[in-house]
């Protein structure tokens, strides 16, 4: 026996106290009476006593001594090894998307839930228990609990992910803890399938059996004068199968149209719907027949791209370019006038191009461009005009190969290298946040970012024109296509995700607020500040994310889908290797219920004080 | 400290009372008690035939006359009884806040008046350590009980009390009337031998216990020492518990079993009193229900 905090034997030390209070406490009263006469004779008539009876006196003390007595070896902590009972557990439960599959009435999940419940029930008091789950991310739930109520609670409260997880990062979780505790016992709660060889010094417990799973991957729509056309892949992935994929429009229970499709296992069947309707909002496309995970086995799609009707205003003398560039990316809406007609107070627009011209202030209510700005602007537009740089030769303009965040992605999609050639231009510098498209030595030429309006601003620092080949260059078109979709953003620029992808949600000018739903009714809300806002799908099915747009609010849908990687019910895993040599030292017991003893002694201790001061009270 | 425990109306009410000698007595001329032998009181006892030397005039004609014989009538004889009182003037009764010592002079006063007013003589003992000290000697008549009884009221409590050892070489008359002992009797020392003594001497006995409430019904709880007033090396401690009430209790009940037991086998009479209780409550009720007073 050893004991967990020896210290806990001061409490010892109460003892030689409480005798101390009793000699003092038990100081007899001392009273003269006329005669003790009969006093000494009532001894004569006390009954014969048992000899447990004289101490009856001294009773209380010596039940107030065993209670201290058992208080300090509670606090003390007495440890029992008991060989053989007492256990680490540590379990590792597979929170992927598959574990999602009902078989038996209940998801894999719950069914691994159960079984490490069972045993946590029927461990040894003593045993620790370990609790590591996958999915989303890989947790360390509860790290050796000793109470199997609480552990049972915490592992109650553990919810399968929706994504895409193999059990690597569990491998590594595991391996750091049996570093720390090499007596501990691993077991492997997972529906994947893992060679006998490839696991080590844990015990493997396959939950999964086989069920019928089929599943809709690679589903987009076309639309056409007529109506609608969706096309897509259906699978089967144990044995061959037969079902009937349905398209339901705008949320409507009746299927607009239906495709009987037959697939062979495992591979993917194309399959095509159309229906006469061009002006949907949304299109669900399900599998009509059940099967064990229900998850995968619709996908909708939304139109969400809104008819972008901004007004475009050219401040410029030489505008041919600009407004070519503008209508190639759809603006046909555009009016041009010379830098000496526009007026300061100029409202109205979308976007403002403002060519080899500098207004004295900002536009406030649209996005602006510069295009080789004349001089410097008002502090609200975020950067400075410098000194113009010349050379005597061409030089190539480098870029920026960072394609780290959304806006990157977006500004240098399809944008070859080494392709724009400039001999001037301006050396500016910002002071809010920009993504630098495009350098020249160490100065950033194109620029793209945010004014202090929440506009979207773009900057070139040299002429189209004049002082270099954008215009004719091949990258050119391309660059204003990509600068005018960054200008006139939707709130999201796709609508189908599969869980664990991240959703670009664009910050519109003036927005306040952006809040996600997800499909199980949960929100968050999201970062405003930046530009592009990104955010983790976790969960399958529906998200809607709304944004408070000055005293508008916009909403939009998107969908998550179940993971390609989660819906083969039958996947494998490589291995789960902990590596070390294993330990045999077993786990000590304890005692359960020591709390409980010490509060009972308590109340003894309590109690037992109260009476002796009635008692004297009384004798007052 | 002396009290004063007399007060006059309680001596009126004493003077409708008195004392019942279970025996005739013998005793001097000119009481109020009735003796065994005839005399010349006016009750009338008996018939006996005429013996020449009898009084004539004691002669009764009417019956001569139906029975042509000569009759005497007999009348009884009324004799004067000593009372003797006897106080346990130890410091058992007059210690604390108990009233024993009070309760024994009250009773001592009213017993003596009682003989008073019956025409008997009275005389009053206090008894500390082995000495009977004489408060009253032969007191005889009201008016020298009110010049005497005064004498109670300077009795001094105090040591112990050997009561045998105090009335036994004492003079305690003989067949002349009724002793009375008022004590607690709490004590290991001989008492016994002076009923014997009293009642070896043809003496009416008469045995007054006197004990205090908290004596009757001790309400001391705890861890208690408790000393006797009367030795300080007797000492009684212990914690005082339901159990040991109970057999305190048992004790009383046996060590005044055992005085009433003695008392009855040797024609005594025997008697508890509270000494809370009020006197008159005693002698109007008590000492009337046991049949020592009429």
């Amino acid at each position: 026996m050893t004991f967990l905090y020896p210290l806990g034997f001061l409490a010892l030390l109460a003892i030689p106290c409480l005798i101390l209070i009793y000699i003092i406490k038990s100081k007899y009263t001392e009273q003269t009476v006329t005669s003790t006469y009969l006093w000494t004779l009532s001894e004569k008539f006390l009954k014969r006593r048992n000899p447990i009876r004289k101490i009856t006196g001294i009773i209380s003390l010596i039940l107030q001594i065993f209670a201290v007595l058992f208080i300090a070896v509670s606090v003390a902590h007495p440890v029992f090894t008991l060989p053989g009972k007492a256990q680490d557990y540590c379990f590792v439960l597979d929170g992927s998307g598959s574990m999602n599959t009902v078989q038996s009435g209940s998801t894999r999940f719950e069914i691994g839930k159960s079984r490490i419940s069972d045993m946590i029930s029927s461990a040894a008091d003593g045993s620790t228990f370990t609790l590591i789950t996958t999915g989303n991310t890989t947790d360390m739930v509860m790290k050796e609990v000793t109470d199997k109520k609480s552990a049972i609670r915490q592992l109650g409260a553990v919810q399968p992910s929706y994504v895409a997880s193999g059990l690597s990062g569990a491998v590594e979780a595991a391996n750091k803890y049996f570093e720390e505790n090499p007596a501990c016992k691993f077991y492997v709660f997972t529906d994947k399938f893992i060679e006998e060889e490839n696991v080590r010094n844990a015990e493997l417990i396959n939950i999964s059996e086989e069920v019928s799973n089929y599943a809709l991957d690679d589903v987009k729509y076309t639309i056409t004068k007529s109506g609608v056309t969706v096309n897509g892949k259906a699978f089967s992935y144990i044995g061959n199968a037969e079902f009937t994929v349905g398209l339901f429009i705008d949320g409507s229970e009746n299927a607009a149209t239906t495709a009987q499709v037959s697939v062979s296992a495992g591979v993917g069947a194309e399959f095509t719907l159309s229906a006469e309707n061009n002006r949907f909002t949304s299109l669900r496309v399900a599998i009509m027949q059940s099967d064990g995970l229900s998850l995968d086995n619709e996908v909708v799609l939304y139109n969400n791209h809104s008819d972008t009707s901004y007004k475009t205003l050219i401040v410029s003398n030489t505008p041919f370019f600009t407004e070519i560039s503008l209508i190639s990316a759809g603006h046909t809406q555009i009016e041009k006038i010379k830098p000496e007609d526009y007026k300061e107070d100029t409202k109205g627009y979308g976007l403002y191009v403002f060519q080899n011209f500098t207004p004295k202030s900002m536009p406030t209510d649209g996005a602006v461009w510069f295009i080789n700005p004349d001089s410097g602007v008002d502090s609200t537009s975020g950067f400075t005009r410098g000194d113009p740089e010349q050379f005597e030769n061409p030089v190539g303009l480098r870029q920026n190969n960072n394609t780290s965040t959304k806006v990157r992605k977006l500004l240098k999609d399809t944008v070859k290298e080494d392709e724009i050639y400039i001999n001037e231009y301006l050396k500016c510098s910002t002071y809010r946040e920009f993504t630098a498209l495009m350098y020249c030595g160490g100065d950033p030429v194109i620029l793209a970012g945010s004014n202090a309006y929440g506009n979207r601003e773009v900057v070139f620092a040299f002429d189209f024109i004049e002082t270099s080949d954008f215009a004719l260059s091949y990258n050119g078109p391309v660059i204003m296509r990509n600068l005018v979709a960054y200008t006139f953003p939707d709130l999201v620029d796709e609508t189908l995700f599969y869980s664990g992808d991240t959703l670009a949600v664009n910050v519109l000018a003036n927005c306040t607020e952006i809040r996600v739903e997800k499909p199980s009714g949960k929100a968050d809300y999201i970062d405003t500040s930046v530009t592009i806002s990104e955010y983790e799908l976790t969960e399958v099915g529906e998200y809607t994310v709304t944004a408070i747009i000055g005293n508008n609010r916009q909403s939009v849908k998107v969908f998550s889908q179940l993971p390609a990687a989660e819906r083969t019910v039958t996947a494998t895993e490589a291995a789960f290797l902990i590596n070390g040599e294993p330990s045999a030292q077993k786990r000590d017991g304890k005692y359960e219920d020591m709390l409980y003893l010490f509060i009972i002694l308590a109340v003894i201790v309590v109690a037992d004080w109260m009476v002796y001061c009635y008692e004297q009270y009384q004798l007052r | 400290m002396a009290k004063t425990v007399i007060d006059e109306e309680f001596l009126s009410q004493v003077e409708l009372l008195q004392t019942l000698i279970k025996n005739n007595v013998a005793g001097m001329f000119g009481g109020n008690h009735k003796s065994k032998t005839y005399g010349s009181s006016c009750e009338f006892a008996d018939y006996r035939e005429y013996v020449p030397g009898d009084d004539i005039t004691k002669i009764d004609w009417n019956a001569f006359a139906r029975f042509e014989k000569l009759y005497t009538k007999l009348y009884l004889d009324e004799r004067q009884m000593h009372t003797r009182i006897y106080i346990d003037a130890s410091y058992s009764m007059g210690y604390g806040k108990s009233r024993k010592d009070e309760q024994a002079l009250k009773m001592a006063a009213a017993f003596a008046y009682l003989s008073v007013c019956e025409m008997d003589k009275v005389s009053v003992y206090a008894v500390r350590d082995s000495r009977l000290n004489c408060l009253i000697n032969g007191m005889l008549g009201k008016e020298a009980f009110i010049n005497s009884i005064g004498a109670l009221n300077g009795v001094e409590f105090g040591g112990d009390s050997f009561l045998s050892e105090a009335i036994v070489p004492s003079t305690v008359g003989y067949g002349d009337g009724l002793s009375v002992i008022i004590s607690d009797f709490l004590t290991d020392n001989d008492f016994e031998a002076a009923i014997d003594h009293l009642a070896g001497k043809k003496r009416h006995v008469l045995c007054v216990q006197v004990l205090s409430k908290e004596e009757l019904n001790p309400k001391v709880r705890g861890k208690m020492h408790l000393f006797d007033s009367e030795d300080n090396n007797k000492y009684y401690r212990k914690n005082i518990t339901r159990e040991i009430i109970k057999a305190y209790n048992m004790a009383l009940e046996f060590a005044t079993g055992r005085i009433r037991g003695y008392c009855a086998a040797r024609g005594a009479d025997y008697m508890l009193v509270c000494a809370e209780d009020p006197v008159n409550k005693i002698f109007f009720e008590k000492l009337v229900n046991e049949g020592v007073l009429k």
